[in-house]
């Protein structure tokens, strides 16, 4: 082996000249076909995701594709489903070689807005007219230097879902509205043997809802936040992260059930379904499934419950959750931007909802094909004015690694000073690892 | 009857150890079995016990009502696919540094035998980029590339220890017919390695259709999953139906389980002798 | 790695090429490795070029700017690649204890055991089982009220059950252990192949001379198949380091609050989920510092293992 040593250069030569060669011969994706920007003429790539937030969502999109390229026979769309977990890693990779898809799906503001910075974004504000745009809810979370850079499809919010008899047999006669009577519906609950709250945090989401429905509660502004975040304030403070407090009471007095730690999310939720847990946080669409299975009148939903003093204490938790916008490279701006532009037709709206039953993102949906009383309440509590979905302004990076593992900690019987330092370190390393984000999240948040 | 009595008392503390671990290695197994037999319902209340009213009702709607057909058609072409391009690339390699005398011989083989062992994790990113400018995202055939390269290094090394064992005259026999290299490795070699080439297909074949890194980074669509990509994100969506995902996970051990069964010396041989992964 | 260079020694090599055309010998064999040398260049060299090259860029994946070892730093600093290291360490006690059982297992089926062929294709079933079905079957199985302590309880046992997956001070131990549940069969069949391909005439001189079994297996038995010992600690010691990504994935995604990630799931993480390509890649290059590492052993295990079983 020794004798070949410059054997091993000629071959390392060799093997790079034909990847070289391999490599300069690609095609770089559906961007480059130089055919012109043609809203009638296109061939669209549309990385989508929504499924999970709303079962139902795949197979309306795919309908709609189909009837849109019957009205438009030039276009065609490649619906490519995207998967949660790798929802921003796999988009900011393909970015890095500006050749993804023409359309892309990425959670609303900060997931957004860190495409924005990145350059992968093309502000969807340059291609849709003020006319059409002012009827879309929630554009304000992807609002950035006065242009919109994404189209909302639908709106969520998380209420916390009651079941009447349980609750009943408990001896609980309203559903709480405080923290204080939360913990006591949860003791008279334990007494008579029924779990009070179904959850599941084994992959971290249930501590992320935590985190929105509690973390803001002691907040006047989202500012707030921010700037623990960028580091101007303590992130340590109780203001902030004081909220892991109340998850830590609920886990020590046991109003969980006992597996929450070693189930998804999803499984945590389905003993609300399954008539094992008295309460549950879930999404309008969730909320609209167990109404299938155990009766819209049996369900009641109520906001969460009070437990901070500021002044984002007592607003809603509404987010238009998935967020659909242009990429910068798309050589097919027009035509996608005319199609997004579609589904916000009235008839697309109603089909939305019956396909899901959540609300779509738009004041021309018909409230009245809203059916049920618990249709209406949730109604009501997601329009509600002034929501704020507080994890949309974390960056990405920090949910992923400090606000899901932070609630991790908790529900596996930490402490909350752990939780809390949890948190402290992932706002730590975004800050080391991403200079440029930062830079621009400061700029953002400053507005 | 002292004899016996003696072979009794040697045999039976073996025979509860290998009992013990049969059980331990099998318990997982026929959970899992059981468990897809049993409704939710049923589940719920019995989680350990033999299903009192076994149903097959978690296996059709696997079938019928999740993409689990189309998941292993995917990975049984992808399976397919790269164990043949392996293959037809690993051949004429091994054969040429068996038979053949060429500069960089043995540097070959050393680097071969190295690369057996590198993480696949350490390669994702970089080729997942090429991947995206190549367009094949979301596309089989990125699948059938890189598993197809990754077993090289296992493949050429395997082969050549086989091809070291093929008596020379042999060889030499068809050399004297006249046949070129091109003929003595497709009209000799090859036909004599045939045992050998089978049990290679057989290990590439369970490398392939058990990947998962790969497979979950390079196909984000739904529909064109593998299998292990698929079942590994069931899980989350249909966890609150447990029964059902074990029943889809059966169905992933089944084919492997079986073709074990059935081939238990390929498969014995393939990962003793060959020493492989 | 001579001794690599002396066992591809060309069997038929010289005299076939030699004999049949002088002009074939130069070219023929440049053309059969061609592909799968451009198989490696593109599955392997490139990427790894390519990672050693990132590893030394941050920043946002569209700026990506020059920081030099500023990565390795970071990585070092970051409390959950402090975990991910420390739990593939931890996994790394798993395989004496998956050597040692192996053989206990091997040696006793090697004796001939009233149904040892059996025993042998049980213990085997495991390890030809997809990782991923694998996982998920046991991530149902370890559950706080899964199928395991479900038994333990209804064996009376149950003050064993733990939260296996749901507690952070479990949750590794747990993949360990479901590591050693699929890996064991490996090793028992690698090691009865060796004891099979023992001469018996040594065994038979020993036993005449009244050796007991345990100075059988000791003295004789294990000192005869060293090569295979050897190379089944080395190659479960690289599958620990840098092989275990889809039972974590499956298992407990790295939770919980990253108690039992490890390196593989890290750089997936970084690289994937958060978008910090210059972490990842760092991570990568540790991870493939320690498998060469190992690499090397391996190779020179391996020739020698190789040997063992020729001879």
């Amino acid at each position: 082996m020794r004798s070949s040593r410059w054997l091993r250069i000629v071959l390392m030569a060799a093997v790079s000249a034909v990847l070289a060669g391999c490599t300069a011969a690609s095609p770089s994706g559906s961007g480059a076909s130089g055919a012109g920007d043609d809203a009638e003429h296109a061939s669209l790539t549309y990385w989508y995701w929504a499924e999970s937030d709303a079962p139902g969502a795949n197979d309306w999109m795919k309908g709609r594709i189909a009837e849109y390229q019957g009205k438009h026979p030039g276009v065609t769309i490649n619906l490519v489903p995207q998967a949660t977990d790798t929802l921003i890693g796999a988009f900011t990779t393909a970015a890095q070689s500006k050749s993804g898809p023409d359309i892309a799906t990425q959670w609303a503001t900060l997931p957004v807005l860190s495409q924005v910075w990145g350059g992968a974004v093309a502000p969807i504000s340059d291609y849709v007219p003020d006319s059409e745009r002012k009827n879309w809810i929630g554009t304000q979370e992807n609002t950035y230097q006065g242009k919109v850079w994404g189209m909302p499809i639908y709106l969520i919010g998380i209420p916390l879902a009651y079941n009447k008899s349980l609750l009943a047999r408990a001896g609980v006669t309203a559903p709480p509205t405080t923290f204080a009577e939360l913990l006591s519906a949860c003791a008279a609950l334990r007494r008579v043997g029924v779990t009070p709250i179904g959850g599941g945090n084994k992959d971290g989401y249930f501590g992320a809802w935590f985190f929105s429905n509690f973390g803001k509660q002691n907040l006047d502004a989202v500012g707030d936040l921010q700037q623990a975040v960028i580091g101007t304030t303590d992130i340590k403070d109780p203001r902030v992260t004081g909220f892991y407090e109340p998850l830590h009471q609920l886990h020590a007095n046991k109003c969980f059930n006992d597996d929450i730690a070693s189930l998804s999310l999803d499984d945590g939720m389905s003993k609300f379904a399954g008539g094992q847990a008295a309460m549950a946080w879930g999404t309008d669409g969730i909320v609209a499934k167990w109404a299938k299975t155990l009766g819209a009148d049996a369900i009641g939903v109520v906001k969460t419950p009070t437990w901070g003093t500021g002044k984002l204490a007592s607003v809603y938790n509404t987010t238009q959750s998935s967020t659909a916008f242009i990429t910068s490279w798309s050589a097919h701006k027009k035509a996608a931007a005319q199609f997004l532009a579609w589904l916000h037709d009235p008839a697309n709206l109603t089909s939305w909802y019956a396909a899901t039953g959540i609300f779509p993102a738009d004041t021309r949906f018909d409230q009245a094909t809203i059916s049920s009383d618990l249709g209406r309440s949730l109604w009501e509590l997601t329009s509600s004015p002034g929501s704020v979905w507080l994890e949309n302004y974390l960056p990405p990076a920090v949910d992923g690694d400090g606000d899901l593992a932070a609630g991790q900690v908790i529900t596996s019987g930490g402490s909350v000073a752990d939780a809390v330092a949890a948190f402290a370190k992932a706002t730590q390393k975004w800050r080391g690892q991403n200079p440029a984000e930062v830079k621009n999240y400061t700029t953002w948040s400053g507005r | 009857m002292p004899a016996r009595a003696a072979a009794w008392t040697a045999a039976l503390p073996r025979q509860v150890l290998l009992a013990a671990i049969a059980v331990i290695c099998l318990e997982p197994v026929v959970f899992v079995l059981m468990t897809s037999l049993k409704s939710p319902d049923e589940y719920a209340v019995n989680r350990a016990g033999w299903p009192a009213r076994p149903t097959l009702a978690n296996y059709v709607e696997a079938l019928a009502d999740l993409p689990t057909l189309r998941w292993a058609l995917n990975s049984a072409v992808v399976t397919s696919g790269s164990v043949l391009m392996s293959l037809v690339l690993a051949a004429p390699a091994a054969y040429a540094i068996t038979f053949g005398e060429f500069h960089g011989r043995s540097l070959l083989l050393g680097a071969n035998v190295g690369l057996i062992m590198v993480p696949p994790v350490a390669l994702v990113l970089p080729v997942f980029v090429v991947m995206v400018n190549l367009g094949l995202i979301n596309n089989l055939l990125s699948l059938v590339i890189l598993y197809s390269c990754l077993l090289v290094p296992f493949s050429v090394f395997f082969l050549c220890n086989f091809f070291r064992t093929i008596p020379p005259e042999l060889a030499e026999a068809g050399a004297i017919d006249g046949a070129g290299p091109v003929q003595l490795l497709w009209r000799v070699v090859l036909p004599l390695s045939r045992p050998a080439m089978l049990t290679l297909a057989v290990v590439n074949a369970i490398w392939a259709w058990n990947e998962l890194l790969i497979a979950l980074v390079f196909i984000q669509n739904e529909s064109r999953r593998t299998l292990m990509a698929g079942l590994s994100l069931l899980q989350g969506r249909y966890s609150t139906n447990q029964p059902l995902v074990l029943a889809v996970a059966s169905l992933s051990m089944l084919p492997v389980a079986l073709f074990y069964l059935f081939s238990q010396r390929s498969f014995v041989r393939g990962l003793t002798a060959g020493i492989g992964r | 790695m001579s001794s690599t260079q002396v066992r591809v020694r060309p069997v038929a090599g010289p005299r076939v090429s030699g004999r049949t055309a002088g002009r074939h010998r130069a070219w023929w064999p440049y053309l059969f490795v061609l592909p799968a040398v451009a198989a490696l260049g593109f599955g392997f060299v490139l990427p790894l070029l390519t990672v050693l090259r990132n590893s030394l860029y941050a920043g946002s994946v569209y700026q990506l700017e020059w920081v030099g070892l500023h990565n390795f730093s970071a990585l070092f600093a970051d409390d959950t690649f402090r975990t991910a290291l420390a739990n593939n360490l931890r996994l790394l006690l798993t395989v004496p204890l998956m050597t040692v059982l192996a053989l206990l297992v091997a040696v006793v089926l090697n004796d001939g055991v009233r149904g040892w062929r059996v025993y042998r294709t049980v213990t085997f079933l495991p390890y030809i089982l997809p990782a991923v079905g694998i996982g998920v079957s046991f991530s149902v199985f370890l559950q706080l009220n899964g199928g395991l302590n479900a038994s333990l309880r209804a064996a009376g046992l149950g003050a064993l059950a733990r939260d296996w997956l749901g507690s952070p001070h479990w949750a590794i131990w747990s993949v360990a252990g479901v590591v050693v549940w699929q890996q064991l069969g490996f090793g028992v069949v690698l090691f009865l192949a060796a004891l099979l391909s023992l001469p018996g005439e040594v065994t038979e001189a020993a036993r005449v001379d009244g050796a007991r079994w345990w100075t059988l297996q000791t003295r004789i038995h294990l000192p005869q198949i060293r090569g295979t010992i050897e190379f089944f600690v080395v190659t479960e010691a690289i599958t620990v380091l840098s092989w275990v990504f889809a039972y974590v994935y499956v298992l407990t995604a790295g939770g919980p609050a990253h108690s039992s990630t490890v390196m593989e799931f890290y750089i997936w993480e970084n690289g994937f989920a958060h978008g910090n390509v210059g972490l990842a890649s760092a991570a990568a290059v540790v991870v493939l510092a320690l498998a060469a590492i190992l690499i090397a052993v391996y190779l020179r295990v391996r020739v020698r293992a190789a040997n063992e079983r020729a001879a």
